[in-house]
């Protein structure tokens, strides 16, 4: 049961722009390096998050992506939402319309479906993007004292 | 994030032949009739299943599967590991960079805890009782 590499690379993104872009727009660039995932793959991602609201953009010379948003009001469910577009293991959880089978309305296994979602969401959405800033830097001494590895 | 097939259908199998298992050995044909699941694919699914020691078969006319042990003693998460594998939200796979290790810890890995906590905790016995409260609800709504 895994989530998409693309979604987790999006948190590890959001979570180096918070840390490192409250003072300034960060770019695509600083963004890759900093997250040693390709700059090619984080373009791609910060144009879904862009979509879907979680970032905006700057243009000029010290332009690039900011949080359109507090990092409070920012969840790493919004976030696995903004990239797959849901959350759910099974996707009969959100809709049972979705399901084909002719016995869907008497399924005997979408009730543990909907728990094991309930169980991801739980976590997912009560984790926001301020706390875990938070807790990074305190992890690690501050922004200024980061690399990478 | 996606169950397989395998792990949808397998499980819905599974918990078909718990609800028979007074009646004896149940036929894949049976449970593929009831569930809308092809035969075939029941199958194999049910090779696996044996081979891990959570059903027994047996062969022959009168011959089907039954569960191996009580359906208290069945844990979703003895049924999800062998019809899905690791049930982690991720793979550790790629460098091991400090934003990623830090995710890990605090982010995915206390959604697994979460997630294993549910499955460890319900067995196949409350899955069934669930349908049940659940049927006996809906045939009094229709009275």
């Amino acid at each position: 049961m895994k989530l998409s590499t693309k979604s987790r690379y999006a948190l590890e993104g959001l979570l180096y722009l918070s840390v490192h872009g409250s003072n300034q727009p960060l770019s695509v660039k600083d963004i890759a390096a900093g997250t040693g995932v390709t700059v090619a793959y984080m373009e791609q991602i910060f144009f879904s998050l862009k979509k879907s609201g979680l970032v905006s953009t700057t243009r000029g010379a010290r332009g690039g992506y900011e949080l359109s948003q507090p990092a409070e009001e920012i969840s790493v469910g919004m976030i696995i939402r903004a990239i797959d577009g849901n959350i759910v293991p099974v996707k009969c959880v959100d809709n049972l319309s979705l399901c084909t089978s002719r016995v869907r309305s008497n399924c005997v296994s979408r009730q543990v479906w909907i728990q094991v979602s309930n169980a991801i969401a739980d976590v997912a959405d009560s984790l926001t993007l301020e706390e875990l800033k938070n807790k990074y830097l305190a992890e690690n001494g501050g922004a200024e004292h980061e690399n990478i590895n | 994030m996606k169950i397989s097939t395998k792990g949808r259908y397998g499980l819905r199998a599974l918990i078909d032949l718990a609800i028979s298992n007074d009646k004896g050995y149940v036929s894949l044909a049976d449970i593929s009739d009831r569930q809308d699941l092809s035969l075939n694919y029941l199958e194999s699914i049910f090779a696996n299943l044996k081979h891990a020691g959570l059903v027994i078969g047996m062969a022959g006319a009168q011959g089907g599967y039954v569960l191996s042990k009580p359906a208290k003693n069945i844990t979703l998460f003895d049924i999800l590991t062998v019809l899905e594998g690791d049930m982690s939200v991720y793979d550790n796979v790629g460098d091991e960079t400090k934003i990623r290790s830090f995710l890990n810890r605090n982010v995915w890995d206390a959604v697994d805890e979460n997630v294993n906590q549910i499955l460890t905790q319900t067995t196949l016995e409350d899955v069934i009782d669930e349908i049940e409260i659940q049927n006996l609800s809906a045939g009094c709504s229709e009275l």
